[in-house]
């Protein structure tokens, strides 16, 4: 099994070649992600009891695959919900939830921590809680704003993803340069489009 | 239904932990949304002189907030506007006359949908949005999905960024050197200035 960490690497490098990865919420935009420039799909929705099909397919097609863990229906957020992910061969997990980046990690999965942007005085709270959890990456919602408070975004020492009303090429490449490794999308535009 | 009794909504609130009154120009002092507190501080802020005019329901330690908080915040400490992410307890605060506002996330165009099913759609009720900024991003077909008032809270560290986000908000929640700073700007500014 890789290291969580060189399984990182592989990610990061996919971010750098497509830093649009195609979030889907049901799986009938899965063929429109597949025939796209993304290197990287995200299921926020899908039967996490039946994912295994869905991951060997976007493998067979050449491209990674992140799972919201929060979010798929019949799998519990916890250490055993992680270990089934694994089991079905996903590359790297999402969760709002930073006691379960230690476990995914030890699954040689990439560990992906939600950061939740709401207001200042809970952004200090959350930005320490994410710096403790020992995620390999770190994905700040709504990504959209990241330009605009990124100044006010206390230093994180991994690298970032954007999502959340990400939906012009425009917002994407802004987000970009505000120091965002990639996006995370919905819009099929931004995954046909070429950030190279 | 309950006689409308806090018609009043400025278009600047001004967010404050309540531990000290504020020092905030005349037009400020009368907008304090309370939050991050404990229900102590909230009834001794309610005390004072210029009581606060808004209180964030969820953001009071050891306040729950439930049918019981809505009615003490209301009808003991007199506060009229009530921000809460429970559909059913800023229908209860319109129902005691109050103005509710729904407290909804906006991460992504899926949550913020969601969130807003379950909003009660009734007189008395708004719509406040966190992160604020987002509100800037939004399409015109979500925007018109958020009950008025819109109310934007959190995030928004500009008196230029305050000032675009009103022109889609009704209101906004600003720290309070940010309220000064944009009330500073609005006193500065000639008749048809942009």
């Amino acid at each position: 099994m890789a290291s969580s960490e060189s399984n990182t690497r592989a990610f990061l490098e996919r971010l750098a070649a497509s830093p649009c990865c195609a979030a889907i919420t049901v799986e009938s935009r899965l063929e429109e992600a597949l025939e796209s420039r993304v290197g990287i799909i995200f299921i926020l929705r899908a039967d996490g009891l039946a994912l295994r099909p869905l991951v060997n397919r976007i493998h067979r097609a050449g491209r990674l695959v992140a799972v919201h863990l929060d979010l798929v229906d019949g799998v519990r957020p916890d250490r055993a919900g992680v270990s089934w992910l694994g089991r079905a061969g996903v590359d790297a997990i999402i969760s709002s939830q930073g006691q379960l980046m230690p476990a995914i990690r030890r699954e040689g999965i990439v560990a992906i921590h939600r950061l939740l942007l709401i207001r200042r005085s809970l952004l200090d709270a959350a930005v320490a809680a994410v710096s403790k959890s020992g995620a390999n990456i770190v994905e700040v919602l709504p990504g959209v704003i990241l330009p605009e408070i990124a100044p006010a975004l206390p230093k994180l020492n991994v690298p970032l993803l954007a999502g959340g009303f990400i939906r012009t090429e425009a917002e994407a490449r802004a987000v970009l340069a505000a120091g965002a490794a990639g996006v995370t999308t919905s819009s099929v535009n931004l995954w046909r489009a070429d950030f190279g | 239904m309950a006689e409308q009794r806090f018609g009043f909504l400025p278009r600047i609130l001004v967010a404050s932990d309540g531990r000290e009154p504020l020092q905030v120009p005349e037009p400020l002092a009368d907008a304090v949304l309370l939050r991050d507190l404990d229900l102590a501080t909230l009834v001794t802020a309610a005390g004072r002189a210029r009581p606060p005019l808004a209180v964030d329901l969820d953001a009071v330690q050891g306040l729950n907030p439930d049918a019981a908080a809505v009615r003490f915040v209301t009808g003991e400490l007199g506060i009229g506007v009530v921000l809460t992410r429970r559909p059913a307890m800023v229908a209860a605060a319109a129902e005691l006359g109050a103005l509710g506002l729904l407290h909804v996330f906006g991460f992504d165009s899926t949550g913020l949908g969601r969130s807003l099913e379950a909003h009660p759609r009734r007189p008395g009720v708004g719509t406040m949005i966190s992160p604020g900024p987002v509100l800037a991003h939004l399409l015109p077909e979500d925007l018109v999905r958020l009950p008025r008032p819109v109310v934007a809270y959190g995030l928004i560290g500009s008196a230029e960024l305050a000032r675009r986000l009103l022109q889609r908000a009704d209101a906004v929640v600003l720290a309070p050197e940010v309220a000064i700073r944009l009330v500073d700007a609005v006193r500065h500014t000639a008749p048809g200035d942009s």
